[in-house]
């Protein structure tokens, strides 16, 4: 069966907690706000480890924060700890040199990461089918060196006597620990013996100390101490250098993981440089991140799961009660929690319920085809999971759904950017959340050495606008943990500087932090991708927004967003325009941050999957389906109402938010959001297109204009879309004029009443309009404000103003011309 | 004391958004039963660098709370709360600004029309401070000469890191004719007072002093009709 696809030993996972160190009630920073919750520095400094991957460690998989400062970290768990072998004499002295290379490889990984393990043991080393894996090796580099957590982290027997020696306050991590601790757990191994294995707690610790004094070589020593001075004699010379040189009580004159790496005895293990079946796996169907998601949507829920195996217990708040708090509120008499402790125990994750899901997803799903030539194996693919026309909320909880996607989008991946037209394709359905910083990194077209001319930026050289990012980083989206930490805050101040940095062109304005943050938090551990998203997405949807004096393009946007809702809704927009209700007072968040400084992430996260697939109007869209959405409440209210409606944005639903802004986007041509400030690398700029309108012009009108080249493709293509509207003179009307168009001379109407019918016949035309776009075409001698405005001022809805007059369609398209004269 | 901020424009930290409920009321409504109540309103807008705490005092203000991590504010944003002063009922509209220099530009949009300022600074800060003195200088320059204008060092609660004496701040203020009072979001000291002797010092006889007119044009004070539905722009003060 195709399950067994995912059953394969490594692909298991399990979890271990442990509480951070509380701060006292009560403490504030500096600036007199609440201390950041020690959990959640943690949170933030474990995200890193997730990237590790290397076949001798574990991989993390998640962090969890629960609640009373729990953290619990999820990581692949498979195989035994080495500790139950031990004393079983199953080992050869080449396996024991297996393993100690493997460890070293490890352990180099991690050190060259700055990362020491501090806390390695026989008890987490896994060990499978002679392979062996380091197990919870984060967590000294997750707790700050153990300085966020009230125990200590280390193994008694296994940890350095230095270690012991060290004071508190001062510790800084020195790989060289993990040395001597592999030099123990390779006595252990060698001698076959568990090691003091009868003593205590304090007669352990004395036991480590009393070997600094030891003037022979350490593991002699140990071996006679525990009878095994025949055995030691046994072990081939080369290991057993390597173990006394491991076993040094010098840390300085212990060799790194690397130097030993380096070594004879371990030539034989050596893996060549260019292995194919490596470089293969990074090409691999899934991987066990994908798999842990998976069994998230399956239902897994590892918190659930701790409770179940009994390492999250909840003992009645009455017995934590103190027995005396003094009136200034010192606490006496409170029993230490025992919760607070570390307990080492591992629970491991069931799979039952993900296989059994999965159990009929056949092989070739696992394959899907990405590209084919032949129609006929495209049809005979088999129908992927159909999930259209579900909620996307739905969509994304849907395991099965899921897990085509996820495996599908992961391939698309692989071949990026030769795939991006596929992945595009694929983004407009909807964008699998676990690959999502991926996916809009493709769309933005981030490629090639980012991380390098990240790198390559100053990010650190004090400017003026540092204090601006301080005072703004501390207030942006802190709700979310990721954010809120203590690595967020500096990964978000150095993008930020970067980006000032390389735009100079552009300043910092508030609003740019709240920008960066979906970005960042989608790339936490690529920073460096997190700002070339950036980098990519201002100039193509925020374009000059950033400029310091910002003021012509904002208007000009702003101007727009009300041209767009009288196109759209009129009723609206003439109620908004009576109270004074202007853009500028409530939108300018908006359309600057694109909404991310008005929504919480997961609804921009939402929100901008779409926007990267549009251009830089969309958000004028986004814009209209948020009022829209608010419109009964709009129309009922006077000018603060409407104002207050804004300052505290109720509850928006985004998916209807997306849906709309669909709509008016596919409906509106192009050209009535032109915008003279567009980037010109997006802006169309042929003849036929809208050019030279002043800022001036547009704030007075209050219907948009249309191009003509948008013009021409309604009339050829569905002229039952459109109604023009001819304001020139009859004369000039019989002689030429748009086929099919209605001529309502300009002069013939009185425009004192805001009244249809005071157009004459065609009245009924434009009453009943409900989805054509009225273009009304006018030249040189009719005025093409006031009559648009009335159409609007009657509410007619899709009306525009050709940009031109009707002179510019003579030399352009006869086509589309007649005289009426030669018709009747 | 016959004054406080009264719940009815959502006071005590209701979520109403700010009051938007009572926006038309004539005076035999009051539940208090003084028939002869007198409903003023004001524009107030605060002014002052970024993070000194403006949007805070606002929000303690109108809602009774403090976020630690209030968001910054862009543009401006809008909220109004009602207090009882005597026998008048004070509605202000407060326009809450952002601070970042940048948006300075917007600032007028804000303040004309405005009938009342609270220009804020953070006592922890000495930067603040002179950029609150050049907000003063430009409102008495630019906005309504009868603007009444009141000075607030934010962050009292931080007297521990002051960095501006507090008479070095009060006697800035009597010399500019300003109100001040040292003010505290998180603690909510000083917060509603300064609006109440905000309150006390505005004119309330009919028609008070509104400037030019406001972000969406309707110019000058003007009396609210009973029932008037408050199709207005962010105007001037009404009395009646
Ligand atoms: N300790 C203390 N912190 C305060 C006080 N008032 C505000 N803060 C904090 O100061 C920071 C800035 O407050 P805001 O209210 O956002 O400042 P603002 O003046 O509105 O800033 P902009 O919107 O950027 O102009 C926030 O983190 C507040 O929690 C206060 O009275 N005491
Ligand atoms: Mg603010």
């Amino acid at each position: 069966m195709s399950v067994s696809l995912l059953k394969k030993p490594q692909m298991h996972f399990g979890a271990i907690t442990f509480f951070a160190k509380q701060h006292k009630d009560d403490v504030c920073g500096s600036n007199g706000l609440p201390l950041t919750p020690n959990s959640i520095i943690i949170y933030g400094r474990a995200q890193i480890l997730k990237t590790i991957v290397n076949p001798y460690l574990c991989r993390y998989l998640d962090i969890i924060r629960g609640k009373h400062e729990r953290t619990i970290a999820v990581s692949q768990y498979c195989g035994k700890p080495l500790s139950s072998f031990i004393e079983k004499s199953v080992f050869s002295f080449t396996d024991i040199k297996r393993i100690a290379y493997q460890v070293l490889q490890g352990l180099k990984e991690l050190h060259s990461r700055n990362i020491v393990h501090h806390n390695l043991s026989s008890e987490n080393i896994l060990y499978e089918n002679g392979n062996i894996k380091l197990f919870n090796y984060g967590l000294y580099y997750m707790t700050d060196n153990g300085k966020l957590v009230s125990f200590p982290i280390v193994q008694l027997l296994y940890t350095a006597p230095e270690v012991y020696l060290e004071e508190f306050k001062e510790i800084i991590a020195n790989p060289k620990v993990d040395i001597w601790s592999l030099g123990i757990i390779l006595a252990e191994l060698t001698l076959n013996k568990l090691l003091w294995s009868s003593l205590i707690l304090g007669q352990r610790i004395r036991k480590v100390l009393s070997l600094v004094q030891s003037t022979t070589s350490v593991f002699e020593r140990i071996a006679r101490e525990h009878n095994c001075y025949d055995r030691y004699q046994a072990i081939p010379a080369d290991l057993k250098e390597i173990i006394e040189v491991c076993l040094n009580i010098y840390s300085e004159d212990r060799p790194t993981a690397a130097e030993l790496l380096e070594k004879g005895i371990f030539d034989e293990f050596q893996v060549q440089k260019t292995d194919w079946l490596s470089l293969l796996k990074m090409y691999e169907i899934f991987t066990i991140s994908e798999l842990y998601y998976w069994w998230q949507l399956t239902g897994g829920d590892v918190l659930q799961e701790l409770k179940r195996q009994g390492l999250i217990r909840s003992s009645p708040p009455i017995l934590s009660l103190p027995h005396l708090v003094l009136i200034e509120g010192t606490i006496l008499g409170q029993d230490r929690n025992p919760a607070t402790l570390y307990d080492p125990k591992i629970v491991e994750m069931p799979m039952e319920t993900l296989y059994e899901r999965f159990k009929n997803i056949s092989f070739s799903c696992y394959y899907p085809l990405i590209q084919t030539k032949s129609e006929i194996i495209a049809q005979s693919e088999p129908e992927p999971y159909d999930a259209t026309g579900l909620p996307l909320v739905i969509k994304e909880k849907d395991p099965e759904y899921q897990f085509h996607r996820v495996i599908l989008l992961r391939r698309l991946l692989h071949g990026y950017p030769f795939t991006r037209d596929l992945i595009v394709k694929e983004a407009e359905k909807d964008i699998p959340p676990l690959f999502r910083g991926d996916i809009w990194s493709a769309l933005l077209n981030v490629r090639g050495d980012y991380e390098r001319q990240y790198a390559k930026i100053d990010k650190a050289t004090p400017t003026p606008t540092d204090r601006q990012i301080e005072v703004d980083i501390p207030r942006c989206h802190q709700y979310n943990e990721l954010l809120s930490s203590m690595e967020g805050h500096k990964k978000l101040k150095r993008i930020l500087k970067a980006w000032v940095n390389q735009n100079t062109q552009y300043v910092y304005w508030q609003g740019l932090d709240s920008l960066t943050a979906p970005f960042l938090y989608l790339n936490f551990n690529d920073e460096a991708k997190a700002f070339s998203c950036l980098s990519k997405f201002v100039p193509k949807y925020l374009h000059n927004f950033f400029l310091k004096d910002n003021s012509a393009v904002i208007e000009e946007y702003l101007a727009k967003f009300s041209q767009l809702i009288a196109f759209h809704d009129p009723v609206l927009a003439n109620h908004l325009y009576e109270i004074n209700f202007y853009p500028q007072l409530f939108a300018i968040p908006w359309f600057l941050t694109l909404f991310s400084h008005v929504f919480p992430l997961h609804k921009i996260l939402h929100l901008w999957d779409k926007v990267l697939l549009g251009n830089s109007s969309f958000s004028l869209h986004i814009g209209l389906s948020v009022l829209t959405q608010l419109r009964d409440r709009l129309l009922n209210s006077g000018f603060n109402e409407c104002i207050l409606l804004f300052s505290d944005l109720p509850e928006v639903d985004i998916e209807k938010c997306v849906i709309l802004s669909a709509e008016t986007f596919q409906k509106t041509p192009g050209s009535i959001t032109h915008r003279e400030y567009e980037n010109e690398e997006f802006k169309k700029t042929g003849e036929l297109d809208i050019s030279g309108v002043t800022l001036q012009d547009l704030k007075k009108e209050r219907c948009p204009r249309i191009s003509v080249s948008d013009l021409l493709e309604l009339i050829r293509n569905s002229p039952d879309k459109a109604i023009v509207v001819d304001i020139r003179n009859i004369t000039q009307f019989n002689r030429c004029s748009v086929r099919d168009s209605i001529n309502i001379p300009f002069s013939s109407v009185c425009f004192s009443e805001n009244k249809i019918e005071n157009v004459g016949h065609h009245s009924n035309v434009l009453k009943d309009n409900l989805d054509k776009i009225v273009v009304v075409v006018g030249d040189e001698e009719t005025d093409l404000e006031l009559f648009p405005t009335f159409l609007l001022n009657c509410n007619v809805k899709f009306v525009c103003v050709l940009h031109g007059g009707f002179n510019i369609l003579l030399p352009i398209s006869p086509t589309i011309l007649a005289s009426q004269n030669h018709i009747s | 004391m016959s004054s406080g901020a009264s719940g009815g424009g959502g006071g005590g930290g209701a979520a109403s958004g700010g009051g938007n409920s009572n926006h038309q009321r004539g005076a035999a409504q009051r539940p208090n039963g003084q028939t002869q109540n007198k409903i003023c309103q004001f524009k107030l807008v605060l002014l002052g660098e970024s993070a000194v705490g403006k949007s805070s005092l606002v929000l303690r203000f109108v809602k009774g709370q403090f976020h630690e991590y209030q968001e910054s504010t862009i543009g401006a944003a809008f909220l109004t709360q009602t207090i009882c002063l005597d026998d008048t009922t004070v509605k202000f509209e407060i326009w809450d600004t952002a601070g970042q220099e940048r948006y300075h530009s917007l600032a007028p949009m804000y303040y004309r029309g405005a009938q009342a300022a609270i220009v804020v600074y953070d006592i922890t800060n000495q930067d603040t401070f002179g950029r609150a003195k050049t907000w003063v200088k430009e409102l008495q320059r630019q906005a309504s000469p009868t603007i009444v204008i009141a000075l607030a060092g934010n962050k009292q609660d931080l007297a521990n890191k002051r960095m501006v004496e507090y008479e070095e701040a009060q006697a800035y203020a009597d010399e500019n004719g300003l109100l001040f009072m040292e003010t505290s979001a998180k603690t909510a000291m000083n917060v509603s007072e300064i609006f109440l002797a905000i309150a006390r010092k505005l004119p309330k006889n009919d028609q008070s002093g509104g400037g030019g007119g406001g972000a969406g044009g309707s110019s000058q004070g003007r009396r609210l009709a009973e029932g008037d539905s408050g199709s207005r722009g962010p105007a001037g003060a009404c009395c009646k």
